[in-house]
């Protein structure tokens, strides 16, 4: 945790580094800034970039739009996760987890209800409860079934779909899957799931477990209040890479992958799973509102391929899974990302074949 | 990276997410039911960024620990993620903000499937417009309700829509067209009605035009469905709600 401007030049300014930035040195920069966003202005009305042609104006305007419709739930999930670094101890988190695995690993499924978040927010918090102990295997069925089993979603998917089976299909689907997955995560070891600095950071936590909650009891609440806020912020801006990569990647597939190619394997039991899956992937939707999006597909696809989206979307899409690579090591995104992907595969081509709607 | 170029891309990233608001673009990439969540996105944005003013908690390492945190949270940031976390307001400044249009299209399908699917089935409050402000999505539900073409025929109608063209469009026809958007422009589905005009040859692609005319059944890559024969076809700019939207 260094500052390298701490270290450097605002030091000798002022004794308290974090407050440099309202200093000289900061204040260079934000002209700097400035300069360079009104250089873009200016660049932007001489039409120069209008050469670019549509296509890049089409893959703006979905990079933006996933991102403008991620940010507010990025956000909340860091501010979550640097309210739980300030305000809750390990000991606390300790007392909740389970000590049986299956027990944690079922937990861990429906922890979505205590922190609603979806699937953008999600990662942080996570992240921010292994720093605090959380076993691994709770934390992957967490991470994996939250973006569902949270009072918002099952909000937004009950308006869509009402009592049904694709209603409490997916509520159970979710469930199952995300805490057997995380189970079988129990048998393996920390140090082969999570990257290498997040094992650091774990590690200086328990060598100073009591630093972040009372390491300055002087402090008053606003003060504490004001740093969890800016813990979410760095944790905002370790995420934020992942989202912002995921969302240029969805929105390239989208400007390049012409759709009907996908949507025209609506027919067969197994393609127009494969279908709808894959849409959900590359859509990389936020699970708050993908119910109304997959309403727009009960026509053309048979109920099991609407509810392998409903369940699949969530867990693992392009920009989750790419967030995921901000905890885990780059293996244990790939299982994350085939694992959920074989289990709603083989559960709803069953479906498909064995259930009438 | 140091935490006064973080407070300032996160106020910057609010200040930027509060110009799309205010100037309406933001309704060019979601669904204005969430512009709320924005709302409180940009303000949450602006009061991080304050927060690192009056962070008191930092720099574990001068207590003589040393941990290998490079790369990791409270960590610093390359230039390489500098530029990456910009990059949402350089490209949103460097390239002006436009809806989606005829550009799109051709990625996705414009078959009577997905046009009849891409709406809905709360088809209900729809009937009871008054007939001139029904969009095209309205008269699309309408025609799914009934199914037969011949059902609405003679009815009037006024569209608001970008012209899109390919190659299956005769020379006197074109699709007045929007996008449906459940939750944003990534999950736009096109949608639109075939329009007889003998002067669409002078119209461009992409062009925003209001409609006039009466439907009447017709034909359309091998589907039964109503077509526009136009009275009137005028240029028009892009209205404040770019898309429709299904709910």
């Amino acid at each position: 945790m260094k500052y390298i401007e701490s270290h450097s030049s605002s030091t000798e300014i002022t004794p308290r580094p974090a407050v440099g930035f309202f200093r000289s040195k900061a204040a260079l920069r934000l002209l700097l800034a400035i300069v360079i966003l009104a250089a873009l202005v200016i660049i932007r009305d001489n039409e120069l970039v209008g050469s670019l042609g549509s296509r890049a104006q089409t893959f703006v305007t979905i990079f933006l739009s996933i991102f403008i419709e991620a940010v507010p739930f990025l956000l909340a999930g860091s501010i979550v996760s640097g309210l739980l670094e300030v305000y809750v101890n390990s000991e606390t988190i300790y007392r909740f987890v389970p000590r049986h695995p299956l027990a944690a690993a079922l937990v861990g499924g429906g922890m979505g209800l205590i922190f609603p978040v979806c699937e953008c927010g999600v990662v942080p918090v996570t992240r921010r409860l292994y720093l605090k102990g959380l076993p691994i295997s709770m934390g992957i069925a967490f991470m994996l079934a939250a973006p569902v089993i949270n009072p918002v979603v099952l909000a937004s998917t009950y308006a869509a779909f009402g009592w049904g089976p694709i209603f409490y299909g997916r509520i159970i689907l979710s469930f199952l899957i995300a805490s057997v997955i995380g189970f079988v995560f129990h048998f393996a070891k920390p140090e082969d799931v999570l990257r290498s600095d997040q094992l650091a950071a774990i590690d200086h936590h328990q060598c100073h477990p009591h630093e972040h909650t009372h390491d300055h009891p002087h402090e008053s609440g606003l003060n504490r209040f004001w740093n969890a806020l800016s813990i979410g912020g760095d944790d905002f801006f370790d995420m934020g890479r992942y989202l912002i990569i995921g969302s240029m990647l969805a929105a390239a597939m989208q400007t390049l992958v012409p759709q009907p190619v996908l949507l025209a394997l609506g027919a067969g039991s197994a393609t127009s799973i494969l279908a709808m899956m894959t849409l959900a992937f590359v859509l990389s939707v936020c699970s708050t509102v993908d119910s109304f999006l997959a309403l727009a597909f009960v026509n053309s696809f048979p109920p099991a391929a609407i509810l392998a989206f409903l369940v699949f979307g969530p867990m693992v899409d392009i920009k989750s899974s790419l967030m995921f690579l901000g905890v885990f090591k780059r293996r244990v995104v790939l299982y994350l990302i085939l694992l959920p992907f074989m289990a709603t595969l083989m559960i709803t081509v069953y479906l498909n074949l064995n259930m009438s709607w | 990276m140091t935490t006064s170029w973080k407070a300032i891309i996160l106020i910057v990233m609010g200040l930027f997410l509060f110009s799309r608001i205010l100037s309406g673009t933001l309704l060019f990439y979601i669904n204005e039911r969430f512009l709320w969540l924005t709302v409180l996105a940009a303000l949450g944005l602006i009061l991080v960024g304050i927060s690192y003013r009056y962070r008191t908690e930092h720099d574990h390492d001068h207590d003589g620990h040393h941990h290998d945190h490079d790369g990791h949270s409270h960590g610093q940031l390359s230039w390489m993620g500098l530029l990456l976390i910009a990059s949402p307001m350089v490209l949103g400044l460097a390239i002006p903000p436009k809806p989606l249009g005829a550009a799109a299209m051709t990625n996705r399908d414009i078959s009577l499937e997905s046009l009849t699917s891409a709406a809905a089935p709360e088809g209900g409050a729809v009937l009871s417009k008054p007939k001139t402000e029904k969009n095209i999505l309205d008269w699309i539900i309408d025609f799914r309700q009934t199914s037969d073409p011949a059902a609405l025929a003679g009815e009037e109608v006024k569209l608001v829509g970008f012209v899109y063209r390919d190659d299956r469009f005769a020379e006197d026809s074109f699709m007045v067209s929007r996008f449906v958007v459940s939750c944003c422009a990534a999950d736009a589905a096109p949608l639109g009605l075939v329009v007889h005009w003998p002067d669409s040859p002078t119209l461009a692609d992409d062009q925003w035009v209001e409609v006039t005319g009466v439907l009447e059944p017709g034909e359309f890559g091998g589907e039964q469905l109503p077509l526009v024969k136009a009275a009137s076809v005028t240029s028009t700019d892009v209205p404040d709600q770019p898309y429709l939207y299904p709910f």
